[in-house]
């Protein structure tokens, strides 16, 4: 079943086109890296799926719903209500995390299930502390996010993400503000969501990490999708665009 | 939320048409309202807590024969005819001289004859008026010794002085003379003698006077019906004796000195008096201050957010609003809202409408800089915080209440400290609209008992009041300071 599909998407700021008719699915289970070089549009595809950015032209589907839909070159949005159900299907991890820095851990990761969702708060909390656990930050849910390391503030914001129940969780280079080493903490966080089967797509510049972790890769570069192709094939393709981007990183 | 931005701006908006209701239901013909300058003795003053004086005396003894009931009203001395023509009062009695502005006023007949002369210091070179040649004299604003000095017959005497230095009252022009600011001031000779009857050894009163002049009592213009029922009261209190009685009573010799007796003996009574009359400044004085702060904040909060909107007509409208309230006095601003109603749209407004115009102003002042703050505020907010409300569901109102609003509120403490800080000591501004807080009360009394004192006691308060606000603010930043 196909969680998320996008057509022909086109997005410009200003003089600059960012997107040039991009089309992008992503199916139930599914890891999906999206690489590329700086500038290539590969977070403005993901903030577009995210609601963050209007997208100029395109369709856009969740769950088999029609969210946008496109009428003489135009994006047409669907109601507030529908987007609304559409933002329940996905979680978003941000590259500087935006925790809410005057809320405890554990408020981060409860408010938005108990205020929005209106979910009972007795099972909310259960729940937060299970996902706490297993981020391995038990001894953090009364911190505050100004006295958590960047490795722990990206664990509870994607703690904070998982909480609501989404149905796919979007990554925004989540570990580029991180050092090697708390990088490897996100990474392995990560992993272990895909092996539990999360669907996720992740923009990222960790090249072993997208190697060993997505189901597939898909390589953008001036906002079009050069290729898309399992991880095997994609570290060994022809493509001189691929290859030449691939080239500056060491793979192995 | 939006329930109670709209809550209060309903209160403020009853809250300014209560007082216009209510002035004209209190309208009431059989109330004689005197409006006089409680820094005037011994015409109209403030002892041991109460008004009094010779025109004080005259005032209560004509309203009681008319059937009336007499209400004192303290107004600035500058604001006079403003008071008049919107009705706050109906006459100025209070030494008030007739001499040249005969024509402005409804005038009764004179009752009193009085000449303007100069208060020296005692060891000074000053003899007579030519002495007074390249020296700073004083005169009250708006006085007659002010018109005196500015008529044509003195141009020659003015313009040899080094400058006509124009004080708010007399108390304070004293006070400049002690200090060796001023040279000599111009007064009425009544109030003149009174100041310095106890200081005879400071002060000394030149022998060649200026001008003689004529106390009466003035009414709006036109106003005869009034000043015809007051006329038939004085006639008969100069006819059976009781007007003399009482000029005896406030310019007699036995009489003054017997006063001065009475002061040293109940020295103790004054100072609780005095201590009263200060506290009751100050209560208002905190009245003015945590009413504002009430109303300001939210109503700040509300400009804010339409100088943020995206609607261009209200971003404009708030951006105006802005600019004239820091752009203006709060003064003048203070005159507005109290004269305003019935210069611009003809309303009679009430006395309680006093205090309520100085709560207006000043809240209609500092919302406008709480707004700029709150603006700062939201601006510095991380676009990333209101992405992340919005990916995990939250309403933009649930956004802005719940994540930005909190944050925003720690980050500008400060600068709203600042402008706390500033609205106790503002809060002495309401003087200009005669309001009696604690700076008003503290210069009547200094004006009484020609003593630097009450002026003392208020600086003191003004002081811990500030060191209190000062604490509070502290203890309210640490315990926000629970993150970061």
């Amino acid at each position: 079943m196909k969680i998320l599909e996008m057509k022909h998407i086109k997005k410009r700021f200003g003089d600059n086109e960012v997107l040039k008719d991009i089309g992008f699915d992503v199916d139930e289970g599914e890891v999906v890296s999206i690489i590329g070089p700086s500038g290539s549009g590969k977070s403005t595809l993901l903030r577009c799926a995210t609601f963050l950015e209007t997208m100029d032209d395109g369709t856009l589907r969740y769950m088999d719903r029609n969210i946008v839909t496109s009428h003489s070159g135009h994006a047409v949005y669907a109601s507030k209500q529908e987007i609304k159900t559409a933002m329940s299907y996905f979680g978003l991890v941000f590259q500087n995390f935006n925790l809410f820095p005057h809320f405890s851990v554990m408020k981060n990761i409860t408010d938005a299930p108990i205020r929005i969702q209106k979910r009972d708060p007795d099972t909310v909390y259960e729940e937060a502390r299970a996902l706490l656990k297993k981020m391995g930050l038990s001894d953090k849910e009364d911190a505050y996010p100004s006295q958590l390391s960047g490795g722990q503030k990206q664990r509870v914001s994607i703690a904070r993400a998982l909480a609501l129940k989404p149905k796919i969780l979007f990554f925004d280079e989540p570990t580029s503000a991180l050092d090697p080493e708390l990088t490897l903490e996100i990474l392995k966080v990560i992993k272990e969501l895909a092996q539990e089967k999360m669907t996720m797509v992740i923009v990222t510049h960790e090249m072993n990490f997208a190697h060993d972790v997505s189901t597939r890769i898909v390589f953008m570069d001036q906002g079009v999708i050069v290729e898309e192709t399992t991880p095997d094939l994609m570290f060994h393709s022809q493509n001189e665009r691929t290859k030449a981007f691939l080239g500056k990183y060491h793979i192995g | 939320m939006k329930k109670f931005l709209r809550l209060t701006l309903a209160f403020l908006l009853m809250f300014s048409f209560m007082s216009v209701f209510s002035s004209v239901e209190a309208k009431d013909d059989h109330v004689l309202t005197v409006g006089f300058d409680q820094n005037f003795p011994p015409f109209g003053y403030v002892s041991k807590g109460k008004f009094v004086g010779f025109d004080i005396d005259l005032a209560r003894e004509a309203a009681k024969r008319m059937g009336y009931k007499l209400k004192l009203q303290p107004i600035d001395w500058d604001s006079k005819d403003m008071e008049l023509d919107s009705g706050t009062i109906d006459c100025i009695w209070n030494g008030f001289t007739m001499t040249g502005r005969e024509n402005k006023y409804t005038w009764s007949k004179p009752y009193l004859n009085n000449r303007q002369v100069v208060i020296v210091k005692k060891d000074a070179k000053i003899k007579t008026l030519k002495d007074l040649k390249g020296k700073i004299v004083a005169c009250q604003k708006e006085s007659s010794a002010e018109s005196a000095l500015e008529s044509k017959k003195y141009t020659t005497l003015t313009n040899s002085f080094k400058q006509l230095l124009k004080v708010a009252d007399y108390n304070t022009g004293l006070m400049d003379l002690s200090s060796g600011g001023i040279d000599a001031i111009a007064m009425d000779e009544f109030v003149a003698k009174f100041q310095i009857k106890d200081k005879t050894d400071t002060y000394r009163i030149l022998n060649q006077s200026l001008s003689s002049e004529k106390y009466a009592i003035g009414f709006k213009k036109g106003n005869t019906a009034l000043r015809d029922k007051v006329q038939k009261q004085m006639d008969a209190m100069i006819k059976d004796g009781t007007f003399n009685k009482l000029s005896k009573k406030w310019f007699g010799e036995n009489v003054a000195s017997q006063s001065d007796a009475s002061t040293s003996k109940n020295a103790t009574s004054l100072i609780v008096s005095d201590l009263k009359q200060l506290g009751t400044g100050m209560l208002t004085t905190l009245q003015i201050f945590f009413l504002t702060l009430l109303f300001s904040l939210p109503l700040g909060l509300l400009i804010a957010l339409g100088r943020m909107s995206k609607h261009g007509v209200i971003k404009n409208i708030m951006r105006i609003y802005i600019s004239i309230m820091r752009g203006t006095p709060l003064m003048l601003q203070l005159l507005v809202v109290y004269f305003g109603p019935y210069y611009m749209f003809g309303i009679n407004v009430s006395s309680a409408y006093r205090g309520i115009a100085v709560v207006i102003a000043f809240v209609l002042n500092y919302a406008a800089y709480f707004a700029e703050i709150y603006r700062s505020g939201i601006a510095s907010m991380e676009r990333g915080q209101y992405e992340a409300a919005q990916v995990l569901g939250y309403s933009p109102v649930q956004t802005f209440f719940i994540i930005i609003l909190p944050q925003v509120w720690k980050r500008i403490l400060p600068s709203i400290t600042n402008e706390v800080i500033t609205l106790v000591k503002d809060t002495s501004l309401a003087f200009s609209i005669a309001y009696a807080e604690m700076f008003t009360q503290a210069k009547a009394l200094a004006a009484n008992e020609r003593s630097m004192m009450p002026f003392v006691a208020a600086a003191i308060f003004y002081y811990v009041f500030n060191f209190i606000v000062a604490a509070f603010m502290e203890y309210l930043e640490k315990r926000m300071s629970y993150y970061e």
